[in-house]
């Protein structure tokens, strides 16, 4: 493998961590107060800034409205400084148009969609800093920002990007550990019910170790989970001793 | 203090978290809460509150703000009229039931279902103006633009409107008065009972 050895002989990553060891994880949730539920979430070096507007009219082209459910409207952009070279489009190119599809169907399958008919869901996500992983960080940024606008959902949907280097699967790949190629695979879960909403493979993976690395991710989407969920309820406590109605 | 506090975090809940068995207790999830695999779960992050009754206790989940809500079939809307042509007459829903909405949603009354009577006879010129302050019930969720209303009801119809003068006029049977010019104007008043007028006229 080019030159880096992505994982040291004493079983240690390129920036310290073992192979089952996630990045620091850091969030805030309500990070604008125009948009009806906000969430900040920082990855290690990797920064998303996700907003939620709705449940709301239709807005657009109207004949675009469910009349069963509710319409997911989501929005994958990259900040045109978040990447070492300066990117032209923040988005709509390729690569932000299938990630925002991937969103959509994610929350499509986390939200209960039936509850509000004929209306419509926005979520924005922004990539500040890209270091690895962003789908993943987008997922749960964009998580906590539905928490937050309190829009009712089955479960959570937490996500983690595994890669795997000499048979050992590593959670929350960084930047460098992508890039050197190699097997990526992407899960987002609702932990809770172990339910997987989305699962993309990268590059070719044996179908031997595929069980492995998935017990791996979804082990890493379980850790995000408990620290998401010690944020929510956090965030909850303060948001009931500031209104006071507890 | 302190164990208060503790007390509370005990409570909250968040989304995908079991609150209790659906099946066995005579316990049936509410707003907030939805049923998997046999357990009520909560669909909000927020604090657990449950309605006793007699025989049967609904939990909530609550958060501390006001929840998001969209006008439902079934539902008491009000409503202020933008437009009124002979047909049908538009208006943009301000609230639902006594949830006042962050932004409104966009509502028809058609004539046919401004009152239960005499319903050929109607005058959509003499039932609203726009501007006028309206209690609706939502009769389906309509075609692709807008939701369908309905003041088919004694309870239903006008409660708030301007007269020409500038001040609110005062309901009547079918007609308003302005207590300024002493002009009456025909309208599809709603027999509120009075105590809720005044709330209304608080509200706004």
């Amino acid at each position: 493998m080019a030159g880096l050895e992505l994982l040291s002989d004493q079983g240690f990553r390129l920036d310290g961590r073992r192979p089952h060891e996630l990045r620091k994880i850091e969030c805030r949730m309500g990070v604008f107060a125009q948009a009806d539920g906000s969430a900040y979430i920082e990855q290690g070096n990797t920064k998303v800034l996700a907003a939620v507007y709705g449940p709301h009219e239709m807005r657009g082209s109207k004949s675009r409205g469910l009349h069963h459910k509710v319409l997911i409207n989501c929005q994958y952009s990259m900040a045109t400084f978040s990447t070492g070279e300066r990117k032209r489009r923040p988005r709509g190119d390729r690569k932000s148009q299938e990630m925002t599809l991937h969103l959509k169907q994610t929350f499509e399958a986390a939200i209960m969609t039936q509850l509000y008919p004929r209306s419509q869901i926005d979520i924005f996500v922004e990539v500040l800093q890209a270091d690895g992983g962003n789908y993943s960080t987008c997922v749960n940024a964009a998580t906590l920002a539905l928490v937050d606008a309190g829009i009712p959902l089955k479960d959570y949907v937490c996500a983690c990007t595994t890669g795997f280097v000499n048979d050992t699967p590593m959670v929350d790949i960084s930047f460098v550990e992508e890039s050197l190629g190699g097997p990526q695979l992407t899960v987002a879960v609702l932990p809770k019910s172990e339910q997987i909403v989305l699962l993309e493979m990268a590059s070719r993976l044996h179908v031997d170790y595929l069980n492995k690395v998935l017990k791996t991710a979804v082990k890493g989407c379980k850790d995000v989970y408990v620290i998401l969920d010690e944020v929510v309820r956090n965030h909850v406590a303060q948001i009931a001793s500031s209104v006071g109605s507890e | 203090m302190e164990e208060k506090k503790k007390e509370n975090l005990k409570r909250i809940c968040i989304p995908g978290q079991r609150i209790c068995r659906a099946d066995t207790s005579n316990i049936t999830g509410g707003k907030g809460t939805y049923t998997r695999q046999g357990y009520i779960c909560a669909s909000l992050a927020g604090y657990i509150h449950i309605d006793r009754q007699e025989k049967n206790s609904v939990i909530h989940v609550k958060r501390g703000i006001e929840q998001n809500v969209v006008p439902e079939a079934g539902s008491i809307v009000t409503v202020k009229i933008t437009s009124v042509n002979p047909r049908v007459c538009k208006c943009s829903i301000l609230c639902v039931e006594d949830t006042e909405l962050r932004e409104p949603f966009r509502g028809q009354i058609r004539k046919e279902d401004v009152r239960s009577t005499e319903k050929d006879l109607v005058e959509l010129y003499k039932c609203f103006r726009p501007g006028d302050i309206v209690l609706a019930r939502v009769l389906s969720i309509g075609d692709a633009h807008s939701y369908f209303l309905s003041t088919a009801e004694d309870e239903l119809g006008v409660v708030i409107s301007i007269s020409e003068a500038g001040v609110p006029m005062i309901p009547g049977s079918a007609e308003m008065q302005c207590p300024k010019t002493y002009v009456t104007e025909p309208r599809k008043v709603a027999k509120v009972i009075p105590e809720h007028i005044a709330v209304e006229k608080k509200k706004a």
